[in-house]
């Protein structure tokens, strides 16, 4: 029996949810990008969740991208995070204020 | 072969004004190195001119005529394209070979006056000479009024520039700026003419079946008259009668400022101030030519107003005899002159008005010659008499410089009116013309001709008041005594138009037609009553005719009789102001009469304080329009600006404040604000119904 789609829905939405108010509140980069990470899958459990309920495959192609897609982002990050240590000597994004106004 | 040699005259017209085109550049970038300056360069242009205005004209006369597009600036479906283009009929090949005669005489001329007196700055003098006749000429062509309008606005650029040669001087800088400003502000009136005709008509060709007179006038004869339909013309509200009216006088603003008429005439004696080969140029042939040469371009739309016709015939008389009266006083050769020029030029607009088309293209031909003669005279005297123009100062030249004095004398004949010159039979047509269409059931006619006529008197006698203070009695000055001596370039141009001046007028003799019956011998009437159709005397004849109500009326029922009494009028005044001016300025030290004429005299000599009158206008009201727009530009339209960057500057001080650096409060604005688009959205979509 397979699991009714809300429930996807629901845990999509639930992980979304955390992963926005990690970036909303933490003040470690690393933690940021953590909850990227979470907020991707969120939407990658939409995507299987849609690709199962209407059995095309497409869904689950496009979950494969968001995978390459969140490794290249991380590669990324963790650059930017080294410099920003390099820079600063911390990763508090609070510290790193140079560029305002 | 005809038609090729016919075809080839038409096809190398446009050389016409392209060579003093080419004679301008030499002499503004090669005048330096040339040996005379450019003065070589430019006669060659404008004896090429002459040449072919020549081959154009006897083309004309074997009965061909041209009216092509040769270049076009703007092509628009629909509404209307502005296009350069050519229109070669009986007038204005007359007139080009009128221009280019008299231009390639004063580039000759220039040689003696300007050259041979060692004068700074020639290569200028020659560009804008060239510049001056190339605009001139391709205004005489220009076959739509767009390009009338060009050309018009060039020769007055030019003018500004020749009359402001001297601008070291602090005159001629002052007169340059007076001239373009004071025609400027007819122009102004002659823009706002051509725009309203390219919305009435959607275009500006003088001649054609789609022409603009012609279309106004089959919207007057479709609608009888005014009032009604125009025929499909947007006539903005008014009956096309009216319409065509108020055109009329908007066109008539540039006439009146390049014409040198009243009020618009101040200018012209100030221009006085420039070479005297270049006020030769002015007067006879290129500047003040142009208004009375563009009414009888377009005489077809005027003849079908009769207010216009009546306001330029009343304007044209009065100038005559207004600016005649102020002649009498002047002591400066050329001022007798100016005055004398604007007088001539408002017998033509007399003429134009009266209906005398043929009566007032005869005087502009005829005053070319005898003015421009007039002119080169006094330029020759002016050498003579080391650059003095006093003419007490003169006196006795007679005997030193014979062959200035005999030209000089045949223009002033011709000029003051006296029977066989040239200026006798044109001016003597244009009163005819007054006369007979007064008489004939227009009375308003009658007032331009009686002031007219009362300009004859004035104009014998400053003419022989010139003549004989100039040239007769004994030397008054050392520099009388020993004049300078006059090479053959100064002579020349004399000789020849000594000699057009003396016969230019047995190209129309109107009384002695009538008198014999001889139509023929009226050679000038036929010259323009062939050509284009809707161009000719005859079509003009009737538009004045059917639209002005003007015919032909005669003293006691003879047309003889008509004639002879007005020619023998106009004659016995002209002799009776010859006379007074030879009664009181004969002998060999005449006396000075003008203080006998007590505060007429302060009146004339202050030009009816018409200068004062202008300027007191230009500061009471330019000033005052000035302050308000000045006021206007500094309160509302910086304040526009600036307040436009007073907010910018403290709304994007507080905005940027947002800016902290912090990456969490970003990531919360970007959040906020996808919540409220959606909340909007969602809103808007009625998502939460």
């Amino acid at each position: 029996m397979a699991v009714a789609v809300q429930y996807y829905l629901l845990l999509s939405a639930a992980m979304f949810c955390i992963g926005l108010l990690g970036i909303l509140t933490r003040r470690n980069a690393l933690f940021l990008l953590m909850s990227v990470e979470l907020m991707l899958n969120a939407a990658n459990i939409n995507l299987v969740a849609f690709s199962l309920q209407y059995g095309n495959l497409t869904g689950q192609v496009f979950s494969l991208f968001v995978t390459a897609l969140a490794a290249a982002e991380v590669a990324l990050g963790i650059g930017i995070l080294l410099v920003l240590y390099r820079n600063f000597g911390d990763v508090d994004i609070t510290k790193a204020t140079t560029l305002r106004w | 072969m005809v038609a090729t040699i016919t075809a080839f005259a038409f096809e190398v017209a446009p050389a016409i004004a392209i060579l003093p085109l080419a004679s301008f550049v030499i002499a503004l970038f090669a005048g330096k190195y040339l040996p005379k300056r450019g003065a070589l360069a430019g006669i060659a242009a404008t004896g090429g001119s002459l040449l072919l205005s020549l081959w154009v004209a006897l083309t004309v006369a074997g009965g061909a005529t041209y009216n092509e597009e040769i270049y076009s600036l703007v092509t628009t479906p629909n509404t209307f394209d502005l296009h350069f283009g050519l229109l070669l009929d009986p007038l204005s090949a007359l007139m080009l070979v009128i221009v280019s005669l008299v231009s390639f005489l004063v580039h000759l001329f220039s040689l003696g006056y300007m050259n041979d007196e060692g004068e700074a700055g020639l290569p200028r003098y020659y560009a804008g000479l060239g510049l001056f006749s190339f605009s001139m000429l391709a205004f005489v062509f220009a076959d739509n009024l767009f390009m009338s309008f060009v050309f018009f606005e060039l020769v007055g650029l030019c003018s500004w520039l020749l009359i402001g040669h001297w601008y070291r001087e602090d005159a001629p800088p002052s007169a340059a700026k007076k001239a373009f400003l004071v025609t400027r502000f007819g122009d102004y009136f002659f823009l706002v003419g051509v725009v309203a005709i390219f919305a009435t008509f959607g275009t500006t060709v003088f001649a054609g079946p789609e022409s603009f007179p012609t279309l106004a006038e089959e919207a007057l004869a479709g609608s009888g008259g005014a009032g009604g339909g125009a025929g499909g013309l947007s006539t903005f509200g008014f009956g096309p009668g009216a319409w065509f009216t108020i055109l009329g006088f908007l066109v008539l603003g540039g006439v009146i400022g390049k014409s040198a008429q009243f009020p618009l005439h101040t200018w012209l004696p100030d221009a006085m101030e420039g070479p005297t080969p270049v006020s030769a140029l002015i007067h006879a042939a290129t500047m003040v030519a142009a208004g009375v040469y563009l009414v009888a371009r377009m005489y077809g739309f005027y003849a079908l107003s009769p207010t216009t016709l009546a306001v330029i015939a009343f304007v044209g008389g009065f100038t005559a005899l207004f600016a005649a009266s102020m002649a009498v006083v002047k002591r400066d050769i050329k001022q007798v002159l100016a005055y004398s020029t604007i007088s001539q030029y408002g017998y033509m607009m007399l003429g134009l008005g009266a209906g005398g088309y043929v009566a007032a293209v005869f005087h502009l031909m005829t005053h070319a010659f005898f003015k421009a003669l007039l002119f080169l005279g006094a330029g020759a005297v002016i050498i003579a008499m080391h650059h003095r123009q006093d003419m007490w100062e003169m006196g006795g030249l007679k005997e030193r410089l014979p062959i200035p004095y005999y030209a000089f004398l045949s223009g002033s004949l011709a000029l003051a009116g006296i029977f066989p010159f040239a200026g006798f039979w044109s001016k003597d047509e244009i009163l005819f013309e007054a006369l007979v269409h007064g008489i004939g059931g227009s009375p308003l006619l009658l007032g331009g001709y009686l002031m007219g006529l009362t300009a004859v008197v004035f104009t014998g006698f400053y003419t022989f008041r010139m003549v004989l203070l100039t040239f007769h009695g004994e030397p008054r000055t050392h520099t009388a005594r020993n004049p300078h001596d006059l090479g053959w370039s100064v002579k020349t141009p004399l000789a020849v138009l000594g000699i057009l001046a003396a016969t230019a007028g047995f190209v129309n003799m109107v009384p002695v037609g009538t008198i014999l019956g001889l139509e023929r011998i009226e050679l000038l009437h036929g010259w323009l009553d062939h050509g284009i159709s809707g161009l000719t005397v005859e079509h003009y004849g009737e538009l004045t005719h059917d639209f002005a109500g003007y015919t032909t009326g005669a003293l006691a029922g003879s047309e003889v009789l008509t004639v002879l009494l007005s020619a023998g009028i106009s004659l016995a005044l002209a002799l009776a102001g010859a006379g007074l001016a030879w009664m009181l300025y004969s002998g060999p030290n005449p006396e000075a009469h003008t203080e006998r004429l007590g505060d007429v005299r302060t009146l004339l000599m202050n030009n009816y304080y018409q200068d004062e009158y202008q300027v007191w206008i230009a500061e009471t009201f330019g000033t005052g329009v000035a302050r308000l727009s000045d006021r206007f530009d500094q309160s509302i339209v910086d304040g526009a600006v600036n307040g436009v960057s007073e907010v910018s500057l403290l709304s994007g001080d507080r905005i940027r404040r947002i800016q902290t650096g912090i990456v969490s409060n970003y990531a919360t604005l970007l959040t906020l604000g996808l919540v409220v688009l959606l909340l909007t959205v969602g809103l808007a979509g009625g998502w939460f119904l």
